[in-house]
């Protein structure tokens, strides 16, 4: 069961006030290693030069999109493994399916509350302790 | 401790950048080209997701709409036509407004929100794919069929990941040490995954061969606990190993934290070839424009408050000078040398502090092709819009009071200025008119130029009907110049029927005054047949003027350098008593009235002489030319204004006040508001109506 305090997450958005609520919602349940990047390029630098638990990513991003980064995670040497979850719009389900079969862990539909982000996550990684 | 209402400022401060951006590719939508399309999807896209996060439900349902459309443009589904275009303009322009009523917390709904969005659908349902309506709130969809990977290691539940850097000592080899070893070791208490670290390679003809120059990054996944792993790696030869899985001091943005002296592991040759591209742009600056780069939002309030702290210590410093001059001569010496190094650093400071409000005209400029776009499609008339030097900084109060001037000034260039693509063509021209928009700095101000390529200013049209309107005497003999002017004066419309493009309202005497209130100058140049000039010549910043220090009876006032037309000390014969006013001084053949700058702010009761003053010429544009008299020419400087209307409401002819070296504080005129005071008591036409203003104030 892991712990909440120890969980390491990585948020990727290209827009920084959703990266700083999403931060806030993960603080909320106990959430405190929570690192934001604003691209794919240097999320996918900082996940192979840290070691991380999650990657929580948004699919709209200009440059390398959500799903771009989640091939590059999963082609990885390092952190192929790495639990990801995308952020999508509503009713995508194309994109979800594409997400799926590239090796996403779940998908959350934007906007989400706190407590919707922490159930996906323990979808994901277990239950929260 | 940041605040969802920090946020929300965070919010709307992208979702103006994000409009911006969507401006000005809408501007080149109909070329088609997909990054540009996805650019504005895009833009649309985060506004509404933010939108949904701080729960502006109205925001969201229109930003769906407008991206609905969007996103079948990207899919090719719906072509971007111009007609299309144009709702989708309608569209920028509607998201916002909503943005900036969600922004205030003013109701969002709107008729014409509701009909903008009416056409969104519209054109939505135009392209035949449809889309489902939106539901906003309602609760998280799920799709159950989708089955997702599940997470591959359980190392949650009981086994560990650690990271190991290894950077052996480059003489390893020497000292018959392997490695090898070492990455064996890990091996045998956990899964590992090794990527080497080829950084330090170097290039072949520099290569050691009995040198060790990579090193690697091991992720290992056991169950044993880091005391263990510890435990193993310290009977191995390597003193270089790092083990930084320690949590980063606090949450931070990857964004903003220096290079770690890199650690990335390099290419591995599994990886597919793109990814190291990729890896590299990390370090790229993300926008397009490498000025992003490295900025801060500040709180606006809190550089005004710096500008103001500022204003003080150039005040304090000119204080500083006046007591030492009063000093004895061998201490005054050393203190001048050291209060000329003061007065460098509050100028250097001053320039700085200004600079930080500065902000580069592109914001302004931008909203200008579509202007262009929107009137050559109304007018018929074919119209191309050049931009120079957008990149030209300017205090953001002037910028923020541009954007009307300018519109007004470009929809009048086009409107009246560039023919049709007929007339062009027979007149030997490009079918196809040009207006330039440009921006320069020009000895401490900024020159704003609008010129076009039309048919310039029809002198006779113009004045025949300002003879019409009243504005020029029927038998006056003009000047090129005082014609071209008349454009300006208050009333004057050449069109014979007011357009909806030129007719909003305002006219070029507005646009004067606007510049005028920005303490600019705005001039005209025309050249029948090819075209007009409108030159703009603004003051870098509002918190700093030039002024003329002017005596007048005991006290002293500042003029604003951008109101003086000249001074001079006229021979008594120049001037011409006419009854009812205090003389006319007759100024090139021109007589211009003259005015006790003492007796119109009742500063000082006895009647002055003309021969001991001054006579400062200033122009305002609904009085013309006044002549100002003062006592005396104190010279000139920069002051620091000083607003006074918040505290004693607003004084009839003062604009605001500064303090002086003395500490004394002195008002700064308004040029304008003088001659409207002058104009109340002398005027023989409006003088009967609101004399008693001007007696009230000169006795």
């Amino acid at each position: 069961m892991p712990y909440a305090g120890a969980l390491k997450v990585l948020i990727v958005d290209d827009q920084n006030s959703v990266r700083q609520m999403t931060r806030l919602s993960l603080e909320e349940f106990g959430v405190r290693n929570v690192y934001d990047s604003g691209d794919g390029a240097s999320a996918l630098k900082f996940a192979g030069s840290q070691p991380l638990d999650l990657i929580i990513s948004d699919y709209n991003m200009p440059e390398m999109d959500g799903l771009a980064l989640l091939r590059a995670v999963r082609a990885h040497p390092v952190v192929r493994r790495l639990p990801f979850i995308l952020l999508t719009g509503r009713g995508d389900k194309e994109l979800v399916i594409k997400a799926a079969q590239a090796g996403a862990n779940n998908y959350l539909v934007k906007p989400f509350t706190a407590a919707a982000l922490r159930e996906k996550i323990e979808q994901v990684v277990g239950k929260l302790q | 401790m940041t605040t969802i209402d920090d946020l929300r400022t965070t919010f709307f401060d992208e979702c103006d950048e994000l409009l911006v951006d969507l401006e000005s590719n809408l501007a080149r939508m109909e070329e088609g080209d997909a990054d540009v399309i996805n650019a504005v999807f895009r833009a649309v896209h985060s506004i509404k997701g933010g939108a949904g996060i701080f729960g502006y439900d109205g925001l969201v349902a229109f930003s769906h709409s407008f991206e609905t459309v969007l996103d079948l443009m990207r899919q090719g589904a719906l072509e971007s036509s111009s007609a299309a275009v144009a709702t989708l303009l309608t569209a920028s322009d509607m998201l916002s407004d909503l943005v900036s009523s969600a922004r205030s917390g003013a109701a969002t709904e709107s008729e014409g929100r509701a009909q903008c969005q009416t056409a969104l659908e519209r054109l939505a349902a135009g392209s035949g794919a449809g889309d489902a309506p939106h539901t906003s709130g309602s609760g998280a969809e799920s799709f159950d069929d989708i089955a997702f990977t599940p997470v591959q290691s359980d190392h949650f539940e009981s086994t560990e990941r650690h990271t190991i850097i290894f950077r052996p000592a480059e003489h390893a080899f020497q000292e018959g040490r392997d490695p090898l070893e070492a990455l064996r070791a890990l091996g045998q208490i956990g899964e590992v995954e090794i990527a080497a670290d080829l950084d330090g390679l170097p290039a072949l003809p520099d290569l050691v061969v009995d040198q060790l120059h990579i090193g690697w990054r091991v992720v290992l996944e056991t169950a044993a606990a880091r005391d263990e792993v510890e435990r193993v790696l310290e009977g191995l030869p390597f003193a270089s190993i790092a083990f930084p899985d320690e949590p980063l001091p606090s949450s931070f943005s990857v964004d903003d934290k220096p290079e770690p002296g890199d650690p990335a592991p390099g290419p591995a040759p599994t990886e597919p070839p793109a990814k190291a591209g990729e890896d590299e742009r990390a370090n790229e600056p993300r926008g397009r424009d490498a000025t992003q780069r490295s900025t801060a939002r500040i709180d606006l309030e809190k550089i005004d408050r710096v500008v103001n702290i500022v204003g003080e210590l150039v005040i304090a410093q000119a204080m500083l000078g006046q007591i030492a001059q009063g000093l004895p001569d061998e201490s005054r010496g050393q203190i001048a040398q050291v209060l000329d190094e003061v007065l460098h650093h509050t100028r250097e400071l001053k320039d700085s502090v200004m600079a930080m409000r500065a902000q580069p005209l592109r914001t302004v400029f931008q909203k200008m092709p579509r202007l262009v776009r929107e009137l050559s499609l109304k007018t018929g008339k074919k119209v191309r819009l050049e931009t120079v030097g957008e990149g030209t900084e300017v205090d953001r109060t002037i910028i923020e009071r541009l954007s009307d001037p300018l519109t007004h000034i470009i929809r009048n260039s086009i409107d009246h200025g560039i023919e049709s693509p007929e007339a062009r063509i027979a007149a030997g021209k490009d079918g196809e008119g040009v207006v330039t928009l440009s921006a320069i700095h020009r000895g401490g101000r900024i020159v704003i130029e609008v010129r076009d390529d039309g048919r310039g200013i029809d002198r006779d049209k113009v004045l025949a009907r300002a003879r019409e309107r009243g504005l020029a005497p029927a038998n006056a003999a003009l000047s090129e110049e005082e014609v071209n002017n008349l454009i300006f004066a208050p009333g004057f419309s050449t069109a014979a029927t007011v357009s909806d493009i030129s007719g909003r309202g305002v006219g070029m005497d507005v646009v004067r005054s606007n510049i005028q209130d920005l303490g600019g100058r705005i001039a005209l140049h025309s050249q029948p047949g090819a075209g007009m000039t409108i030159q703009l010549a603004l003051p870098l910043t509002l918190a700093v003027m030039d002024g003329m220090m002017v005596r007048a009876g005991e006290d002293v006032y500042v003029l604003p350098i951008s109101a003086i037309v000249e001074c001079l000390r006229p021979q008594r014969s120049d001037v011409h008593a006419l009854i009812g006013t205090r003389g006319m001084l007759r100024l090139r053949g021109e007589l211009v009235p003259l005015v006790y700058l003492a007796e119109l702010l009742s500063a000082a009761s006895e009647a002055r002489e003309l021969s001991q003053g001054v006579v400062i010429i200033t122009e305002s544009s609904q009085s013309g030319r006044l002549g100002l008299v003062v006592d005396d020419l104190l010279g000139h400087q920069q002051v620091v204004i000083k607003n006074i209307e918040d505290s004693y409401g607003v004084i009839p002819g003062i604009a605001a006040a500064t303090i002086l070296g003395d500490g004394k504080v002195a008002f700064i005129l308004d040029a304008d508001k003088l001659a409207d005071l002058a104009a109340a008591g002398f005027s023989p036409v409006r003088g009967a109506a609101s004399a008693g203003v001007f007696s009230a104030l000169s006795h």
